[in-house]
């Protein structure tokens, strides 16, 4: 178990490491990157506690799907960066009563709630399935939250359509049944061209 | 359990040396001799015009967007699958219905048209 406690340590640090330089990097791509590497130690880190299905769905879904869209809309867009800069004095009083409010609010937390004093995980059970233990609470007794997922989902589609849906007028494009459609008649028509009779 | 996922981890630590070391092995090894118009950026022959980075059609997001909602639904599959033979019909009616929910998302992009790129 010296090598568990050791990987731990590594991942861990690691972790704290890219964190830190994701808030701290000035170019935006690099914190986006370095946002990739802690979710990777994150997953990691999961993996470690038993908890595989976690670990690999973070993978899958924050750095498969969610940071390529960051990466992507990051790298893309036209942001400015000495312009965002700019109010950064004026902004600063407000930054800071909100970063204090949010330690507050997590101190509280931690104090007053079980969630500070959680035992430390015993040794993981040689059957253990995260899985499947996973899958047996989700489907039985978290019905309710479960589909509230799926509504949850579908108003993202929703939202995300009516928000950047446009139409733009003008574009010439192909409608493929239409041309599939037509028959000879409709675009050829014979006309009779005899010259009438004196 | 973990031994499984000892495999994974000699090829995360080969990974990380097959890309570490060419890199170290090129920056140590070869000859540097810089100057001002080596460093300087290369674009076909000009100084660059501008910068990289273009206002670009809210589209791609779009897109982006509607892949990472259907990947979540997958998502909530690989459990499901796992478990399909202790949760009985109610499991089974349960994914039915988020199925179909986001069916009538799926039904809605496609008529509205927000899979096609004119």
């Amino acid at each position: 178990m010296i090598i568990t406690t050791i990987l731990f340590y590594l991942f861990s640090a690691i972790l704290l490491g890219s964190a830190t330089a994701v808030i701290t990097a000035r170019n935006p791509v690099y914190a986006s990157l370095f946002l990739v590497l802690a979710f990777f130690n994150a997953a990691a880190l999961f993996i470690l506690l038993g908890a595989e299905f976690l670990g690999l769905i973070l993978i899958l879904v924050y750095v498969g799907a969610v940071m390529v869209l960051f990466l992507f809309v990051v790298m893309m867009l036209d942001i400015n960066l000495t312009r965002l800069k700019e109010g950064f004095l004026s902004y600063l009083p407000l930054g800071l009563a909100i970063a204090i409010l949010g330690v507050l609010e997590l101190a509280v937390v931690f104090w007053t709630s079980p969630l500070g004093h959680i035992p430390a995980p015993g040794p993981i059970p040689a059957n253990a399935d995260n899985t499947r233990a996973l899958g047996v609470l989700l489907y039985t007794h978290y019905l309710y939250p479960f589909e509230i997922a799926a509504v949850i989902l579908l108003v993202a589609i929703i939202a995300a359509i009516a928000l950047t849906l446009r139409r733009r007028q003008g574009t010439k494009t192909q409608s493929i049944d239409a041309q599939m459609a037509v028959r000879a008649k409709d675009r050829i028509s014979l006309v009779n061209l005899r010259r009438p009779e004196q | 359990m973990l031994n499984h996922y000892l495999p994974v981890l000699i090829f995360i630590v080969v990974a990380l040396v097959v890309g570490v070391v060419p890199l170290l092995m090129g920056a140590s090894l070869g000859p540097h001799k810089p100057d001002s118009e080596k460093l300087s950026p290369y674009e076909c022959g000009f100084e660059a015009f501008e910068d990289a980075r273009v206002k670009f059609d809210v589209r791609y997001y779009l897109v982006a967007i509607l892949f990472i909602l259907f990947d979540l639904e997958i998502a909530f599959l690989f459990p499901w699958a796992v478990v399909f033979d202790q949760i009985g019909m109610m499991g089974f009616l349960a994914m039915m219905i988020f199925l179909a929910i986001l069916v009538v998302g799926f039904i809605y992009e496609w008529k509205k048209g927000a899979l096609e790129w004119e």
